[in-house]
């Protein structure tokens, strides 16, 4: 599964010394050019790069007993390893400032990663509204059919419905956790962990059963924003983590997006503070699609997601030019199937937003009889129009 | 010299007659008793003796036996007094022209020899009518209670001079037979509490209708304050009537439970059962040395309301499975199995998590993991035998002061009534009352469905992974609801509404 185990096992030795910065690690590695030519280089080798004490530090831990036992500890749980010099290694993390010299990788490294501008990393709140929650799965599915990696935290909230939007429509999406690569957090995304590990990737700069401490999230944006091409904020307070992460993305050179949202809604403010402040405003997905592809070359062919053969295809500059004129706003697709609905259920359907009703609202808006409005919800929902976020409210779909 | 009276014995809420025989022979003076018998029988003794004493019959000094048969079941209480005094007097020689093979003997003695009121005098009584016994003396604070068994010939006793002097006189056995229970119905007292006081909760009432049909369980989630409890207090006024048969069954259990008071003989009304939430698991089900009926069984027929059913111990709540099933609960006990039934309404209420306003997250302050642990106290199992699941939402301020004309109590029970009339022709063949005690067999009998209806059950047995006990539970909901409709057939919409009221799935993570 690695490329080179020699190497391997000297990356992680250095990963394993505590009292050396990820900075100076780096360094070193560039230095020498590989893990193994920092632990065979002289004293003398090493002060010419780095400090006197960091050069007996590791003269001091030349045994590479513990890294062994360790890698074989990981492989026979199948995680393996990536650093820098690694084929599979996120090759955009290179040009951040402190790339991480090691990363647990869960699942399989894909290659959709080296691409540029197809990477998008979907961050916000971890409570969001239940109108953020299908927002982020909208857009996060949307773009996953274009062939787009979605890369989130497996965060509570619009983290998570991000992943989940990527893996309903069978797109590729990476996890990158602010804890041990063991351990899942928040508990209750367990089933989530395991479907990305499947289909995806979860990734971790913390070795195996390291407990989330909050030091290490704001650490984990800057990979979350690191090896994404742009960063989608969608709905975030006013000191929110998500900030961190657009932070960590503009120092990275990275494009910032974000979903307005009402400026009574205390969910939204910071992502009209981002969009007051120059971030991108997103309505619809071909706001993304078109900044990113806007930054290629014309005529290059760009990689669409075939949804049935599940499989990349070539799509040339032709089609999406067609694409754009077709562009339709989430508003006019949701007009379109309401207009499409029998008379009794479009009243019905008319009543719902994204904001949950209640049952007896619904029932009092439409002035229908219960028995009426139970049959007509329950049909809507089978058609997959509306949702039951919590028994007796609803909301429509995306 | 030898006597034996007839008296009766307990197990459950059946009645079984037990022989007391007493024998009065040469010997030194003892007084002596046999027959398994629990410490409070065993002070019968005592308080017979003195009894005796005291109403001027002194017991001569000779060696005095008692015997109460069959010895293989445990005698226990106080109602043996009567009958071993009686047999006493009787070994001693007095009432030799009496024939007390058909009359029966129940009550306590006091040392002055007034007789006092013991439980379960109408099961006892009940039972013994039914093996042939037409005459009875029982405590006259009892009698009310005895007579309900009508054809039965009772007389209250009062003291125990009065009883001796009745059965020495001839015409002792000529008093108080008309067995007529007409008198001693209690009238019904107007409520004050009414359905059209609830505002708003449309799907609420709707469900609670649908659960008084056809006697299904409830849950109620929903923030404190939506009127949950309200509305559960609101339940009994538009339950349907008991039948007579089943005021007795009712009725029976209070008399062992020793609940029944001068006031209400005849338990008229469906009871209503609301335990608080500390109540142990032998308080809900039943229980002790001699097993009593618990909460469940008082709520026979009738209500049994848990408020807060998360604060319930969890083994509180998981003893409540399988009566819910079988609608009986046995108790086993070394000496017998003590079966009472429990065939009740199970409305439960709670809180979505600790402070009550999920999914207001404007105003909860839980997090997920609260939320989760709160709602997890409740069992699968559990949640699996409730029909009709609600998330009950705050009431607007509109609502509260709107003057809609909302049905009243008794317009919903009219409509109860109806429903009811159709299911009980239907099952005119089956000892079944309602469509939620249908057997698996019952409901392949009555139960058929279209194809369409089978496409669209099929569907939601999948989707809403209902287990084979949900999806009978939704039948049997779905059969109520097509007979509030008046429809033989059970329609789609039919199902549908039964799917929406069964489905529980919470997806806890949206919020």
């Amino acid at each position: 599964m690695y490329f080179n185990e020699q190497e391997s096992l000297y990356a992680l030795r250095l990963h394993q010394i505590h009292g050396i910065g990820t900075r100076t690690k780096n360094k070193l590695f560039q230095a020498f050019g590989t893990y193994e030519g920092i632990f065979h280089a002289s004293k003398k080798e090493l002060v010419t790069i780095c400090a006197e004490k960091t050069a007996e530090i590791i003269l001091n831990n030349q045994d590479m007993e513990c890294a062994r036992s360790y890698l074989d500890q990981l492989l026979s749980r199948k995680i393996h390893i990536v650093y820098p010099g690694h084929p599979s290694y996120p090759i955009k993390l290179l040009h951040i400032y402190d790339p991480p010299n090691l990363l647990y990788v869960r699942g399989i490294l894909r290659e959709n990663l080296r691409i540029y501008n197809r990477c998008i990393g979907i961050v916000g709140a971890r409570y969001p509204s239940v109108y953020g929650n299908e927002i982020a799965e909208y857009f996060a599915g949307e773009l996953a059919k274009r062939g787009y990696t979605v890369i989130s935290g497996l965060a509570r909230g619009i983290d998570g419905a991000a992943h989940k939007g990527a893996l309903r429509v069978n797109g590729y999406t990476v996890a990158v956790l602010g804890c041990g690569i063991n351990v899942t957090y928040p508990k209750e995304h367990v089933n989530l962990f395991h479907e990305i590990e499947e289909r995806g990737a979860v990734i971790s700069e913390y070795g195996l059963d390291e407990k989330p401490l909050s030091a290490y999230f704001p650490q984990r944006n800057r990979i979350i924003s690191g090896m994404s091409d742009g960063v989608l904020v969608v709905e975030a307070k006013k000191k929110s983590g998500s900030l961190i992460t657009c932070d960590r993305a503009l120092e990275q050179g990275r494009q910032v997006y974000a979903v307005p949202g009402r400026i009574t809604d205390k969910t939204s403010e910071g992502c009209n503070d981002l969009i007051k402040q120059g971030a991108i405003c997103v309505t619809g997905v071909m706001d993304i699609v078109d900044d990113m592809e806007g930054k290629e070359n014309a005529g290059q062919m760009i990689m669409m997601l075939d949804e049935d053969a599940g499989e990349m295809v070539c799509k040339d500059d032709f089609c999406r030019e067609n694409e754009k004129k077709e562009e339709i706003t989430i508003s006019d697709s949701l007009e379109c199937t309401k207009n499409a609905l029998a008379p009794m259920n479009k009243i019905v359907y008319s009543c719902l937003s994204l904001d949950p009703l209640y049952i007896d609202d619904i029932i009092q808006l439409a002035g229908i009889g219960i028995t009426k409005v139970i049959s007509i919800l329950y049909e809507l929902e089978e058609q997959g129009l509306i949702k039951q976020p919590l028994k007796g409210y609803y909301t429509i779909a995306l | 010299m030898y006597g034996k009276i007839l008296s009766c014995a307990l197990v459950g809420i059946e009645g079984i007659p037990i022989n007391v025989e007493a024998d009065v022979n040469d010997g030194l003076p003892t007084f002596t008793m046999v027959g398994y018998l629990s410490s409070s029988v065993k002070e019968a003794g005592e308080r017979v003796r003195t009894a005796l004493k005291n109403s001027g019959y002194h017991l001569p000094p000779k060696r005095i036996t008692i015997n109460l048969s069959p010895g293989n079941i445990r005698k226990d209480g106080t109602s043996y007094d009567l009958p071993i005094a009686i047999a006493v007097l009787k070994a001693m020689g007095l009432f030799c022209d009496v024939d007390f093979s058909k009359l029966v003997m129940i009550g306590e003695v006091g040392l002055d020899g007034t007789i006092k009121p013991v439980p379960g005098v109408l099961p006892m009584v009940h039972s013994l009518y039914d093996r042939g016994i037409r005459q009875c003396i029982v405590p006259l604070q009892n009698k009310k209670e005895a007579m309900l068994v009508s054809g039965m010939h009772v007389i209250g006793a009062s003291d125990l001079g009065q009883i001796v002097g009745l059965l020495q006189s001839e015409k002792c056995m000529q008093i108080d037979n008309d067995g007529s229970i007409v008198d001693y119905m209690d009238t019904e007292d107007a409520s004050q509490i009414d359905f059209s006081d609830i505002k708003g909760q449309n799907v609420l009432k709707r469900g609670m209708e649908i659960a008084a049909v056809g006697f299904h369980n409830v849950l109620m989630t929903g923030a404190s304050g939506a009127g949950k409890s309200m509305l559960a207090k609101r339940l009994p006024t538009i339950l349907p009537g008991l039948s007579l048969e089943e005021q007795m069954e009712v009725t029976k259990i209070y008399s062992v439970a020793g609940l029944l008071t001068n006031s209400s003989m005849l338990i008229r009304k469906r009871p209503f059962r609301s335990p608080h939430h500390t109540i142990s698991e032998h308080a809900l089900v039943g229980g002790g040395l001699v097993p009593k009926p618990g909460e469940i069984s008082l709520a026979h027929r009738g209500v049994l309301f848990l408020d807060e059913l998360p604060e319930f111990r969890k083994n509180v709540l998981e003893v409540l499975r399988q009566p819910m099933e079988e609608h009986r609960v046995s108790i086993a006990r070394v000496n017998a199995t003590y079966v009472f039934p429990a065939e009740f309404m199970l409305i439960a209420a709670m809180n979505p998590c600790p402070c009550g306003f999920f999914p207001d997250r404007e105003r909860c302050v839980c997090t997920p993991y609260q939320i989760k642990r709160y709602q997890s106290k409740i069992s699968g199992p559990l949640l699996d035998r409730i029909d009709i699941n609600f998330e009950v939402q705050q009431v607007q301020y509109q609502e509260l002061f709107q003057n809609d004309c909302l049905n009243t109590s008794k317009e919903i029970r009219e409509r109860v009534e109806e429903a009811r009339e159709i299911q009980k022709m239907r099952y005119k063949e089956d000892k079944v009352m309602f469509n939620a005690q249908l057997t698996e067999a019952q409901i392949k009998k009555y139960i058929n469905l279209g194809i369409d209806e089978h496409r669209l059950l099929e569907d939601a047995f999948e989707k809403q992974r209902l287990s084979a006990r949900g999806m009978y539970r939704v039948l049997r909901l779905a059969r109520t609801i097509a007979d509030m409709d008046a429809s033989d057939e059970i329609q789609k919409k039919h199902l549908v509404e039964a799917l929406y009221f069964k489905n529980c799935e919470v997806k806890k993570d949206v919020f």
